[in-house]
């Protein structure tokens, strides 16, 4: 049963596709796994130079708090090497439990697909005035942001 | 009635026992989100076992109409449950969600605490 879990950081993917670094991230992940992961993509974002950061989540059919913490701690240190992550994939059933829970990321942008995050990233290839500092106030998220519309991540889609 | 119990230590444990929740609330006829949400306690819920008591159990029930979770420790107990149920009471690993956001996503909710000799909750998802 260990191996199930240990060996799944290997099926994690990342891969560059044009300035955007796709990061599939598996499901049932261990903290420690999390903690590796969010390191390895900050080694890619250097390595390629990366803008964008799609954080695919359509394995993933588990998402609690540590989660959504990992998502925000990813999006800001990702923010301070001048990439913009946003998340992707998001099941429905995860959607609403995320919601339900209460787990609100106000400064992650989400999408519905791979096709949108692309079209995203096409659209905005400099994501350099998306840097901001941790600890800014919701506020100045929501300016760095699209907005209060940007909401959740996933909530419109649902 | 199925029971599954789960001795809780370390992460690894807090994913095995969630999957398995996640499993038998399907098996239950709970719909995905519901079930979805049976994981998501139970992950909490473990997650606070292994943070705070370091270890403790986490037992799930399937009984016919609705399924039960209990979690077990005898860990520091909670000093002030109220304001952990009201939330943004986190440690600096979470989102301070933890048993706040379990309760929203529960019909049912119970904490006995008693600090120095554990925690004990109660946590019902109902079939409809």
């Amino acid at each position: 049963m260990d191996t199930e879990f240990t060996e799944l950081t290997e099926t994690s993917t990342i891969q560059k596709l044009e300035n955007l670094l796709l990061v599939a991230v598996p499901r049932d992940l261990t903290d420690s796994e999390v903690l590796r992961l969010r390191r390895q993509v900050l080694q890619e974002i250097r390595r390629y130079r990366s803008r964008w950061v799609l954080l695919d989540f359509s394995r993933v059919d588990i998402c609690d708090s540590f989660f959504g913490r990992f998502i925000q701690s990813t999006a800001r240190m990702a923010g301070l090497m001048g990439a913009k992550v946003v998340v992707s994939g998001l099941q429905d059933a995860v959607i609403e439990t995320m919601v339900e829970l209460g787990m609100t990321l106000p400064n992650i942008h989400a999408v519905l697909d791979l096709d949108d995050a692309l079209a995203l990233s096409r659209t905005e290839p400099s994501a350099e005035e998306s840097v901001y500092l941790p600890g800014a106030t919701e506020a100045e998220l929501m300016d760095w942001e699209d907005g209060p519309e940007a909401g959740p991540p996933g909530a419109a889609e649902a | 009635m199925e029971e599954r119990r789960f001795s809780i230590s370390n992460i690894v444990d807090v994913v095995r026992a969630r999957r398995s929740g996640l499993e038998m609330a399907l098996k239950m006829g709970f719909h995905q989100a519901e079930a979805n949400k049976v994981a998501v306690v139970i992950s909490e819920l473990g997650r606070n076992i292994e943070q705070y008591a370091g270890s403790g159990t986490i037992t799930v029930r399937a009984h016919d109409k609705y399924i039960e979770i209990i979690a077990e420790d005898e860990g520091p107990g909670i000093p002030d449950v109220e304001r952990v149920l009201a939330g943004g009471y986190t440690t600096s690993k979470g989102m301070g969600l933890g048993i706040s956001g379990s309760r929203r996503l529960m019909d049912e909710f119970e904490i006995r605490s008693a600090v120095g000799k554990g925690t004990r909750i109660r946590a019902v998802k109902r079939l409809w």
